[in-house]
This record gives structure tokens, C-alpha cells and sequence, in this order.
């Protein structure tokens, strides 16, 4: 009830903030160039050939988990702690009558709200490119196509589960730091670094390093270690949080 | 010790880091339906201690007790009936007014109708959606008093809350605390590092200084501890010979001249009696300027 009570205060806080523009806006991008893509007769267009529209989901999952899904969670889960950095107002939060467990916990739930409104604004936004697709393409067949609901699913569950424990990390230095671009700057690094082990080094450390995780729902040789990629993306996000929330409560706020 | 106190510490001390010592052994007794004025020139220690009172640090050593309570036990239940506005105000500059008492609404219990009546007492209602961000200091500063009267708190405590004020805003906002304090019955820590900004509303008074208590009681307590030290200085034709006659006023040399000192005004008429008897030519007899603020600047730079 506490934690329900707080992340409503944080979620009303969210409201005209950058973040929250940010997840609409950068939903949309991907769906975006995939239209255009299609509309334009370009590569795009041979690749949906045999059961367009499930490789339109399947390919829109991939482009935007490989790139705009772990750029949304890096910016995210920095700048929304900055709220009460930027407005100077840790300390009316804390001279409130909420426990510090109640506003880590509220924080990062309001964090992970936005980041499955982004999910979902993302196969929002597909949908919409595909039904434009079928008016301007009547051929493909969009709308009569057979649609693997399941599949899809799966592939956005697992492009979460595996962005958890990025996101833990980053929450934590976003709470734990006010400099929001140097935080930027290194989940950015370390991101390039994840992805750079994982498609050019071919790197087997990648099944223990968090920013490289997000690779594996999209990479067929990785993808068999998936369910274990899951557990330790999981496992990295609660060790990440417990710490976290450890600093959280015992941080002094200087007069 | 009064068992009337809102808030009570015992023998509260405070390091930041290991060897600075920032707060000794405060003793702070606030009293149920009292104005505190709680001063110390900058630097003293008046937001640790605060800042302590409200949870925002962690307490090394003493005790806190509020509404008979301890703090460190009941920190949430206890801040259910506290207001605050801890020196700037702490408001999200992307909200309006009313948003970011909507913020708090809730996680304090208040009603939405509470909302609009804050708003109300601090003279906010028509802001509609103008953003905290573009106020003015003064609106700034109204809406996080606002804040703090949202749970309709029992007791409110305030950190240099005239800071960035205008002399107009300042005299509203002490209008708006005696009002607070005798219609709503509200208990207020007000703290300042000027004296002659809170002496015409508080009741009660605590002086800090160097992390240490020199002074905490009634007002009139203070004044009378102002009477007792009201020096007269006196210069005459011949100062040697006025430190003889005035022996029992205790004369000290101040530069060319001398001071004594009085109680009240029989002994200044007496005083100069003496001198005119004695034929001495007096050039001086003036009362040293020693209002509250005067004690104030004595009482802590004695110290220092």
C-alpha cells in the first residue's frame, strides 16, 4: 500500500518530463524507417516476402532491441533520479512520511512502467506502420496474413528480461550520482563495448557481462543460451537493486 | 525538562566527517503550541540539527523524541504530522502549483479539498498553469509553505524560510505564521540567523553558536537577560574620578570614554546626579545600543 501510494507520486512527477517524452518518441523511430523502408521499395521489402507479417514484428523487435531498446533504458533509468536532483528535492522526499524502501521500490517500478510503455508503444507503432503498409502495398496482404501472437510475445519478454539487469546498474548510478552525462556517457561506453564483444569479438565473457545481454533473443548462435542468459540478466538485477537500496539508505544529504 | 515538548533532543551531537565536530550536546525543548525561534549565525548549526529532527540525517549520538515519540522508531507515523521546508524550496519546477502538491497529497492522507485550502492560505489559487519553474521566489517560497501545511501538520518547522524574501514578503510570511500558530494551534520551528526578523513572533527562543546551545527559553526571559547587560558610557572632564564615584556600577574604559552598567533608567538619573555634584563637566551619558539583536552579536561572539 505504501509502495502503491509512493509510485503514484512518482509517476505524477513524470508527468512533462523528458522521460516521458522520450519513451513515446523513441518508440517510434524504428516502425518509422520500416515503413519508409517498405513504402519505398527498399531491402525490406524482398526480406518480408514469405510470412510478411510476422518478419515485420520479428525484424521491428530485433532493429529496435539491438539499438533504441537499450539506448531508451540507459537515458531512462538516468534521467528520471535526476528529477529530484535537477529540482533540488531529495530532501523534501525524504522529510516525507515514506519509508527509503518505499522510494527506491517506487522509483524503480516507475521506471520499468516506462520502459514496458515503451515496449508497448513500440508494437503499437508497428501496427500502425502495417496497416499502412496493407493500404499502400495491397499485394503483401498484411491484414490476412497469419499472426504468431505467441512469438512475439516471447521475443518482448525476452528483450526485457534481458535489459534488467542494464537497468538495475544504471538505476543505481542514476540515483546514486547527479552528473547526468558522465552517467550517460558510461552506460553508453558500456554498452558499445557489450555489443562490440558480442558481434565482433564473438567474445565468451558476453554471458557474463550485462550490456552485452540484450543480443541474445536476436542472435541465432546465442540464442540457445537464452534461458540461462534470462536467470543471470535476473540474478545480476536483484544483487544490483540490494545493493543499490543499501547506498540509497545510508546516503547523507549534506545541508 | 517540560513534559509539555513537542520536541525534545537529549545531548544531540553531530560529526559530518571524523574529528569536525558539528553539533555538541544539544538540549533543544520545543513546547506544545509555542513559536521557536531557532537562531545561530551562519554555519552554526541550525540545518544539522534540523536536518536531524526530521530524518534526514542519521543520528550518531543523543536523542530525539517528537510528540513523545522516538524518532528513529517512528519516523513515519511521526512525519505524518510534520511540516517542512528545509532552507530552499523544493518544488518540481515542471509542475504547477497545484501538481506538485499533488505530488505529496496522498502520501500524506490529505484530501483534495485540502489542496485548494493551502493554496488558499498562502494566496496561490489563481497560478492555474503556470509552471513552479517560472515563479518568482516569493510564489516559490508560498508554494512550498503550502507544501508544508498539506497534512495539516501538528507541527511545522521552518528553515530560513524568509531567505530571498522582499521586506514585503517577509512581513506576509510572519503574518501568515502568528496565524498559523494562534488559529490552527500549530507548534513552529522557525530558524534564522537574524534575530530581529523572528523576535516580533516567537515565543520562545534558542540560540546556537558553534554547534553548541548559548541560550533557549521564553523571549521575555531573553529581554530580561538584555536588561541585566545595559551598559551606559559616560565621558566627563574627568574619567579617572567617575571611576571612583561610580564604583558600585561596575565602570570599565572603553577607549576615551568609560561604561557602566545599569538596570533601568532611576540609576542612569542617578548616575547623573553623582557627576553634577561632583562638578564634573559631562560631555557623554548615552545608553549603549543593546537591543536583542546587540545580545545576540555579544552572546555569540563572546564565544568565538
Amino acid at each position: 500500500m505504501n509502495v502503491l501510494i509512493s509510485l503514484r507520486s512518482e509517476i505524477l512527477k513524470t508527468k512533462r518530463t523528458a522521460a516521458l517524452y522520450f519513451t513515446l518518441i523513441g518508440a517510434a523511430p524504428i516502425p518509422a524507417i520500416f515503413l519508409l523502408n517498405v513504402l519505398t521499395g527498399g531491402g525490406d521489402l524482398t526480406a518480408i516476402r514469405k510470412d510478411p507479417l510476422n518478419t515485420i514484428f520479428e525484424l521491428g523487435a530485433e532493429r529496435n532491441g539491438l539499438v533504441f531498446f537499450p539506448m531508451f533504458v540507459i537515458l531512462v533509468c538516468t534521467l528520471l533520479p535526476q528529477i529530484e536532483y535537477r529540482n533540488n528535492t531529495w530532501k523534501q522526499v525524504f522529510a516525507s512520511p515514506q519509508t527509503k524502501g518505499a522510494v527506491f521500490l517506487a522509483k524503480f517500478l516507475n521506471i520499468n512502467l516506462l520502459i514496458l510503455l515503451f515496449l508497448v508503444a513500440n508494437l503499437v507503432f508497428l501496427s500502425m506502420a502495417v496497416v499502412v503498409m496493407h493500404f499502400f502495398n495491397p499485394a503483401l496482404d498484411l491484414l490476412g496474413q497469419p499472426f504468431n501472437a505467441t512469438r512475439l510475445v516471447v521475443l518482448t519478454a525476452n528483450a526485457y528480461i534481458t535489459m534488467l539487469a542494464l537497468c538495475t546498474f544504471q538505476f543505481w548510478l542514476g540515483l546514486r550520482f547527479r552528473n547526468f552525462i558522465i552517467l550517460t556517457a558510461v552506460g553508453f561506453a558500456l554498452w558499445f563495448t557489450g555489443m562490440i564483444m558480442a558481434l565482433e569479438f564473438k567474445s565468451k565473457l558476453v554471458d557474463f557481462f550485462p550490456y552485452s545481454f540484450q543480443v541474445f533473443p536476436f542472435m541465432s548462435s546465442l540464442q540457445p543460451k537464452m534461458t540461462q542468459v534470462a536467470w543471470t540478466s535476473a540474478g545480476y538485477a536483484a544483487l544490483f537493486l540490494l545493493l543499490g537500496f543499501l547506498d540509497f539508505r545510508s546516503r547523507k544529504l549534506t545541508a | 525538562m517540560s513534559t509539555n515538548a513537542i520536541i525534545k533532543t537529549t545531548n544531540l551531537s553531530y560529526q559530518y566527517s571524523k574529528g569536525v565536530q558539528t553539533l555538541f550536546d544539544i538540549n533543544l525543548n520545543v513546547e506544545k503550541g509555542s513559536i521557536y525561534g531557532f537562531l545561530g549565525p551562519n554555519g552554526s548549526g541550525k540545518t544539522t540539527t534540523l536536518s536531524l529532527i526530521l530524518g534526514l540525517l542519521n543520528k550518531q549520538k543523543g536523542d530525539i523524541e517528537i510528540f513523545g515519540q522516538h524518532l528513529h522508531a517512528n519516523r513515519v507515523s511521526i512525519l505524518k504530522k510534520v511540516g517542512s521546508l528545509i532552507e530552499t524550496p523544493s518544488l518540481y519546477g515542471h509542475l504547477t502549483a497545484r501538481e506538485n502538491l499533488e505530488v505529496y497529497r496522498q502520501v500524506y492522507g490529505a484530501s483534495k479539498e485540502r489542496v485548494e485550502e493551502v493554496l488558499g492560505v498562502v494566496g496561490l489559487s489563481d497560478t492555474g498553469k503556470k509552471v513552479a519553474k517560472k515563479f518568482s521566489l516569493g510564489m516559490k517560497q508560498r508554494l512550498s509553505i503550502a507544501l508544508a501545511l498539506l497534512p495539516n501538520p501538528e507541527l511545522l518547522i521552518l528553515d530560513e524560510p524568509s531567505n530571498g524574501l522582499d521586506p514585503a514578503g517577509i512581513i506576509e510570511l510572519r503574518e501568515l505564521i502568528k496565524t498559523l500558530n494562534k488559529k490552527y494551534g500549530m507548534t513552529i520551528l522557525i530558524s534564522s540567523h537574524l534575530l530581529g526578523e523572528v523576535e516580533k513572533m516567537v515565543s520562545h527562543i534558542g540560540i546556537i553558536f558553534k554547534g553548541k546551545m548559548l541560550f533557549q527559553g521564553q523571549l521575555s526571559e531573553l529581554h530580561s537577560f538584555q536588561r541585566k547587560g545595559s551598559k551606559l558610557l559616560i565621558n566627563t572632564s574627568d574619567n579617572e574620578a567617575d571611576i571612583q564615584l561610580l564604583e558600585e556600577y561596575n565602570p570599565e574604559r572603553e577607549e576615551d570614554k568609560l561604561s557602566v552598567s545599569y538596570h533601568d533608567q532611576k540609576q542612569v538619573a542617578a548616575i547623573q546626579k553623582t557627576l553634577y555634584q561632583n562638578n564634573l563637566e559631562v560631555y557623554l551619558l548615552h545608553p549603549k545600543a543593546n537591543d536583542l539583536e546587540q545580545l545576540f552579536i555579544d552572546l555569540t561572539s563572546v564565544q568565538s
